[in-house]
């Protein structure tokens, strides 16, 4: 019922959960420079932007939501090198896609996505979308597309790949399909001029502008640790607060003996950060396992996390007990997601962190 | 204002072979007038293989193969559901045999070959023998949807003369009854109608010509020098199979091979705008082959191979986690070799502007469908995407600007099976 609501509205969501945040100023579509000083952190942006939604579809296994914005800047990641894509004179518009699965609701962050924009079966264009982390919007897939014209009628398929990440629990075996969705869509420049758009005072601070309620589209906010199976445990290193739990190996784990799963989330909103390389080492009773690297992973469960199975009790000593073992965690490549401004500075040269599990 | 005949042929050329049709042909027959040279009184007397064009088109000084400037894909279809009869027999007989007296088998002249598919096989009772290695097209990569050409036949057209493939196709519609002087009693569309035509041309220079299209952003990226729109040579000797190695040994069909046959859009403003120079080796061959400057300009220095060694190969997941980024070719590699080193694919690739859209058809010739299905699940990268830098498209190779619309599978029989064959040919 709320879903048809949500379509039916037309849905220019707008930032109603930012008053507060900064002050209106007129709706230019000038948008201010980068701001000088960003902390090698989280910070608040300088400005904010809004979005509409276009709709959402089921297709296959999966809904997609295809929403869009003003043309974006923002910044790609390969490894640690972080690129700026600038936004072009000739782009339209910033199309951006959320994918979930349409059984449990749950945000997919590691599908590969491509739209495909036509006319009157004519191609206008066609890209691979980035993954992307933006504040209001959470996790999603995004670029920048060049040459939509003024009140013309395009024909938008979203192009959602196979899951990379492993599936684990209820979703082992799914997600191995593709799919497309197709979304109609008129490129109305005054629509999309009335799209909220906010200069913010506290841009620089250190903090993020809280999620934008998306309605039916989830933004990719990481379980509560009460949320996850197991006794969750959390710490923090630098921007990323990490919840660990350790649970009987879900379906998709061939291996035996107890399942460590790390969920890695953004400090302040809590969205899954996906993508990275991270490692662990055991340590218990003096003595301390080998460094693994963690499987990238995706479970109804436990959300989208990093596991791996551990070494049964008693293994590692006579007396080793798993609560006085202490994992120490190690962020090997920071998340190969694009970042819209706020995030492009962060998660990079995160300190080794230890928790208790 | 001044006349530019020579511009002006150039521009009509260019265009030519993508439109197609009998104005085309009468516009391009208007600028050309040279003799194009004839075929041979008894079309028995060609080589068996249908599939071996290498010793009669052009090579480079360096003995890497320049296919014909102009190609053209015909697909075709038979009527109704049953076998072919013996009249359709017939036409397709007497059309290839007036193809072949009305042209010398090269460049110069028109080389072509016919390949028919695992539905046409359908059609028949009988099933292909065990050994022929044809199935059906499927996805070969876990984010494409692409359509499945499943029409009978594939008529491939290649000529370095725009006016050849355009005359020869108009007698094959029956657009005109003569070609280079032969009469066409019937044709070929009386029992095998067109159902889909494809355009390709290949070549230094051409790609820049015809750069104004969707999938190439402005201010002309693409060099002069280069044969294709990504900007690099390609199809080495080194790293191509030989004609041999690709031809079905024994058994019925032998002397025959498979062919699959992708059409890929090309989506290039990224790889020109957002990728510089080092980073588009780096994709394209390999990271190593950017960090050493292993590639000049479009690659005219490589000579007779990639560069790719069997280490560059090994190292793949290496690279993936020291640069963040793996080469196509260097993927591709993983599958593209069998057990003594010998290359497995033949690969025969033109470019395509047909609707104004940038787009490569892809033929690949092999022994089976498999190896070049392999090739391409080892280009897929997919197991190297747990290095977090390498994702589904992007860092991975070339996958993030093609994107595949077509795949089919085709049997390409020997000369003497190449008229509507049976499953098992006597």
């Amino acid at each position: 019922m709320f879903r048809r609501e949500f379509l039916a509205t037309g849905s220019a969501l707008g930032i109603a959960a930012l008053a507060g945040c900064g002050s209106l100023e007129s709706r230019a579509i000038d948008i201010p420079p980068v701001l000088d000083n960003r902390p090698d952190a989280i910070y608040v942006p300088g400005h904010v932007e809004g979005m509409n939604m276009v709709g959402i579809e089921t297709t296959g296994e999966y809904d997609v939501a295809l929403s869009y914005s003003y043309p974006h800047r923002f910044w790609t990641v390969t490894g640690t090198d972080v690129e700026r894509t600038s936004t072009e004179e000739a782009d339209s518009v910033h199309l951006m896609a959320t994918v979930w699965d349409a059984e449990t609701g749950m945000i997919l962050p590691e599908v590969g996505v491509a739209i495909e924009i036509t006319q009157d079966g004519s191609l206008v264009s066609e890209e691979t979308v980035y993954a992307m982390l933006s504040q209001p919007m959470g996790v999603h897939h995004g670029a920048n597309f060049a040459g939509l014209e003024d009140g013309e009628n395009y024909e938008v398929a979203v192009r959602v790949g196979a899951t990379a990440s492993r599936r684990t629990g209820a979703f082992a075996g799914r997600f191995d399909e593709p799919a497309t969705a197709t979304f109609e869509f008129t490129f109305d420049q005054e629509t999309m001029r009335e799209i909220r758009f906010d200069r913010l005072d506290r841009g620089g601070e250190r903090g993020a502008i809280e999620p934008m309620p998306m309605g039916a589209v989830p933004t990719g906010v990481a379980p509560a640790t009460d949320d996850l199976p197991g006794k969750a445990v959390k710490a923090m290193a630098g921007d990323i607060r990490y919840v660990a739990t350790v649970v009987d190996p879900p379906a998709g784990i061939e291996d035996e003996g107890p399942y460590l799963a790390l969920s890695p989330r953004t400090r302040y909103n809590g969205y899954y950060l996906s993508r990275m390389g991270v490692s662990v080492s055991l340590e218990g009773n003096g003595e301390s396992s080998t460094e693994e690297t963690l499987t990238r992973a995706i479970d109804p469960e436990l959300g989208y996390h990093y596991g791996t199975t551990l070494p049964r009790e008693g293994e590692q000593g006579e007396t080793a007990s798993r609560e006085r073992e202490v994992l120490s965690i190690t962020v090997e490549t920071p998340p190969q997601v694009a970042r819209h401004e706020g995030y492009e500075t962060a998660f990079f040269d995160v300190p080794t962190t230890t928790l208790s599990l | 204002m001044e006349a530019r005949p020579e511009y002006d042929r150039r521009q009509l050329l260019k265009a030519a072979v993508a439109t197609g049709g009998v104005a085309a042909l009468s516009a391009c027959l208007d600028v050309t007038d040279e003799p194009v040279p004839t075929g041979v009184d008894d079309p028995e007397t060609l080589p068996e293989r249908q599939h071996a064009w290498n010793d009669r088109v052009r090579s480079d000084e360096h003995g890497n193969v320049a296919l014909p400037r102009h190609q053209s894909l015909l697909y075709l279809t038979l009527d109704g559901d049953g076998p072919p009869t013996d009249a359709d027999r017939e036409v397709v007989r007497d059309a290839l045999r007036t193809l072949d007296r009305a042209y010398e088998r090269s460049n110069e002249g028109l080389i072509y070959s016919i390949a028919y598919s695992p539905s046409y096989f359908e059609r028949f009772e009988a099933s292909l023998p065990d050994g022929i290695d044809l199935p059906s097209p499927r996805r070969l990569s876990p984010f494409e949807e692409p359509e499945f050409d499943t029409q009978d036949a594939l008529l491939h057209l290649a000529s370095d003369r725009a006016d050849v493939i355009l005359a020869a196709e108009a007698a094959l519609r029956g657009d005109r009854d003569e070609v280079n002087g032969v009469t066409l009693d019937a044709p070929l569309t009386d029992a095998m109608p067109v159902a889909d035509r494809r355009s390709g041309f290949v070549g230094p220079g051409m790609p820049a010509d015809r750069q104004d299209v969707a999938g190439i952003p402005d201010g002309d990226p693409v060099p002069e020098a280069a044969p294709l729109f990504m900007g690099f040579e390609a199809g080495f000797r080194g790293n191509q199979a030989t004609e041999d190695y690709v031809t079905i040994e024994s058994g019925r069909f032998a002397g025959g091979t498979t062919k699959h046959v992708s059409r890929l859009r090309q989506r290039l403003e990224d790889w020109y705008g957002e990728q510089d120079f080092e980073q588009r080796v780096a994709e394209l061959f390999s990271p190593a082959h950017a960090e050493a400057g292993l590639v000049e300009g479009v690659g005219e220095n490589l000579g007779s191979d990639s560069g790719l060694t069997p280490e560059m190969i090994e190292k793949v997941r290496e690279h993936a986690s020291e640069f963040g980024r793996v080469g196509h070719a260097q993927k591709a590699a993983r599958a593209n070799r069998d057990e003594d080193g010998n290359v497995r694919l033949l690969r025969r690739h033109v470019e395509s502007t047909d609707g104004d859209v940038a787009a490569l058809h892809f033929p690949s010739l092999q022994r089976g469908i498999s190896a070049f299905e392999d090739v391409r699940k080892a280009m897929n990268g997919t197991d190297l995407t747990d290095e977090p830098a390498i994702r589904q498209r992007v860092n991975n190779g070339i996958l993030e600007y093609i994107f595949t619309t077509h795949r089919g599978n085709f049997l390409v029989p020997p000369r003497r099976l190449r008229v509507l064959p049976r499953p098992r040919p006597a």
